[in-house]
């Protein structure tokens, strides 16, 4: 938090342009975007493991919104729960096979990333639908009080709702139980292996609706919009929850951590892209920020441990 | 039992993807004879050689029980480097390549550093890696390829050496032959084994954990490097998208190969098969002009089934242990 602010100050006093509404509209919007991927990441994080495919299933779930809208004609109160679903149902066919394999979900999520984007690449055939309704690029454009995206206020919508779900509800609690210890889980009554699938259905779901936010933005469903095979987000997904505290062997969530998480890489990228570092070498800037945050964290927990706190 | 001399024989490694590619070739050359022309196993040869390369590259990081992402961004930042080398300061091709395998050893050397000194996992260390790599690869090339590769170089990529072999074979046979005595002779190969199979155990038996990981890595970046030249001759440029696309066959070949991926098991002649069936496919699919995306859904229900068959064979070996 310190460090955004940190961050954010520096760049609005060097930078006269970076204060002006629609600079901040920009970047509130990215930030909603990269929180949604990095919550998706998160979810599954919890257990321990972690989804390749993240990229893949929003993408597939942002052509299944277009395919409902525009060639069914379907009104958007069912063409976004449905694409929800579709996102959901991929990430619990991910999770149904880990808990059935035993394979490790990085090798499984591999392969899935690959077959999803396949799958889709070869039914869209590669072709966008540009035909959705207005109402949908007109949320991306939606602005908030003047100046707040409405794209923000959905990701932060879903950080309070999934606050409340980790910390209040069962299922939420035994999510985080299984991730933390799945031995002990079990044994107290946990059915591990379902809260796994659930937790990549769970996954999946905030995966299509990462997906349904870029369509916002940009006005249609591209099959490119998140790289080749979604490899694009794979970076986000993990940036955002690991600088957030989320912790890689499972077991801890930080939803808010990973709101702050997103909002600090984006104030960075856009104010180093105002200062005219160069879109290209952003990329490595950002490959060294994570790689500071990791390391960050691990000279914490050691802090922690010397001081016998963990 | 009476069969338990098929049954051992069918326990190795690459035995099944063997038999597959065997079968696959015999199939696709009965529906269309011009598999097997010689220009169409020059490309095949090709393709085979840079694929095996990239496979080895990510079994020694599978076989130490990690994986390497950061695999084709080190190999397209070499191909790049390589290139420009060549191009920029006119050095020749030979030196040049000493450069970029320099450039690979370090680069694997350096995430295989932060993995040991750390303790985080290598997912996250070498993603970061694939990260940095890329970022100056672009940051360099401004995502403009380097045009400037020498004529000796092109031909080293696109000549046959006899026959329908290409010139890119050398490498390939060259790192087999020393990833097999690596694993199956060398002391620093069962050291990755052994931390692949048991950490604990292979710590407290007195190996030196950082040492072997950082080797493991270095040995993956020099791999890479090499890959990533080779493609540079085969394409005549140095491209920077070199090594975008690396990430699934370099996983798909070594677990079609039997590589067990916590770590400990592998083999080098079971991944050269699966990175022969990897080819064989791609080749077919394009000779009957089917979509090639369909080769993503393809090499993605590969790795499921290999994964498979891996798991069931494990179980059977846990069972007779029992």
């Amino acid at each position: 938090m310190v460090l955004i602010a940190l961050a954010f100050a520096v760049f609005a006093s060097a930078l006269p342009g970076f204060t002006t509404p629609f600079s901040l509209f920009a970047i509130g919007r990215q930030i909603g975007i990269d929180t949604m991927i990095g919550l998706a990441m998160m979810a599954v994080i919890v257990t321990g493991g972690l989804d390749l495919s993240v990229g893949a299933i929003g993408v597939s779930a942002a052509m299944v919104f277009g395919w409902l809208c525009e060639r069914l004609g379907l009104p958007l109160a069912v063409s976004i729960p449905g694409a929800l679903l579709f996102g959901a149902l991929l990430g619990a066919i991910n999770g149904y096979t880990v808990v059935r394999s035993g394979v490790h979900s990085f090798i499984i999520t591999l392969a899935s990333m690959s077959i999803f984007f396949g799958v889709m690449i070869f039914l869209t055939k590669a072709e966008a639908f540009r035909g959705l309704p207005p109402e949908v690029a007109g949320l991306g454009r939606l602005k908030l009080g003047g100046k707040v995206s409405a794209l923000l206020a959905v990701s932060l919508a879903a950080c309070v709702a999934l606050s409340v779900f980790y910390r209040f509800t069962t299922l939420g609690r035994r999510m985080l139980a299984a991730g933390a210890n799945p031995r002990a889980a079990e044994i107290s009554g946990v059915r591990t292996g379902r809260m796994i699938i659930a937790c990549h259905a769970l996954t999946g779901a905030l995966a299509a609706l990462a997906g349904l936010m870029v369509t916002a933005r940009t006005g249609a469903a591209v099959p490119s919009m998140a790289g080749q095979l979604g490899q694009d987000w794979l970076l986000p997904a993990f940036l955002a929850p690991v600088l957030g505290g989320t912790l890689l062997s499972g077991g801890r969530v930080a939803v808010f951590g990973t709101l702050l998480g997103a909002a600090f890489v984006n104030v960075i990228t856009s104010g180093l892209l105002q200062l005219r570092v160069g879109e290209f070498w952003i990329q490595a800037c950002l490959g060294l920020i994570l790689l500071a945050a990791v390391l960050a964290d691990r000279g914490r927990h050691t802090i922690l441990r010397r001081r016998g706190l963990v | 039992m009476n069969d338990s001399k098929l049954t051992r024989a069918f326990d190795n490694d690459w035995i099944g993807p063997a038999l597959v590619s065997l079968v696959a070739i015999a199939a696709i050359s009965a529906l269309q004879p011009s598999f097997l022309s010689s220009f169409n196993i020059l490309v095949l040869l090709s393709a085979i050689a840079v694929n095996m390369l990239i496979a080895l590259g990510q079994l020694v990081i599978i076989a130490v029980g990690q994986m390497n992402l950061a695999l084709g961004s080190i190999g397209g930042l070499v191909a790049i480097s390589f290139a420009a080398m060549m191009e920029i300061w006119h050095l020749p091709p030979l030196v040049a390549m000493g450069g970029g395998l320099a450039i690979g050893v370090i680069a694997g050397m350096a995430s295989g550093f932060v993995i040991a000194r750390t303790g985080i996992s290598a997912f996250i260390i070498t993603l970061a890696g694939l990260q940095i790599f890329k970022g100056i690869n672009l940051g360099i090339t401004e995502a403009q390829p380097f045009y400037g590769v020498p004529q000796s170089v092109k031909d080293f990529g696109n000549v046959a050496l006899a026959g329908p072999i290409p010139w890119l074979v050398l490498p390939m046979v060259a790192a087999a032959v020393f990833m097999w005595v690596l694993f199956n002779r060398l002391r620093i190969g069962r050291y990755i084994l052994a931390i692949g199979g048991n950490r604990n155990a292979a710590e407290l038996s007195g190996i030196n954990l950082d040492t072997t990981v950082i080797w493991a890595h270095a040995l993956s970046g020099l791999l890479a490097a090499g890959a990533g030249m080779m493609l540079v001759a085969r394409l005549q440029i140095g491209h920077p998208a070199i090594g975008e696309d690396w990430l699934i066959s370099s996983f798909a070949a070594p677990v079609i190969g039997g590589a067990i991926l916590s770590g400990g098991h592998v083999s080098v002649v079971g991944t050269f098969f699966g990175v022969v069936i990897i080819a064989i496919i791609t080749q077919a699919l394009v000779l009957f002009a089917i979509d090639p995306f369909v080769v993503q859904i393809v090499l993605g229900a590969l790795i499921l089934w290999a994964v498979g068959i891996n798991r069931l064979r494990e179980m059977r070996v846990a069972r007779a242990k029992a």
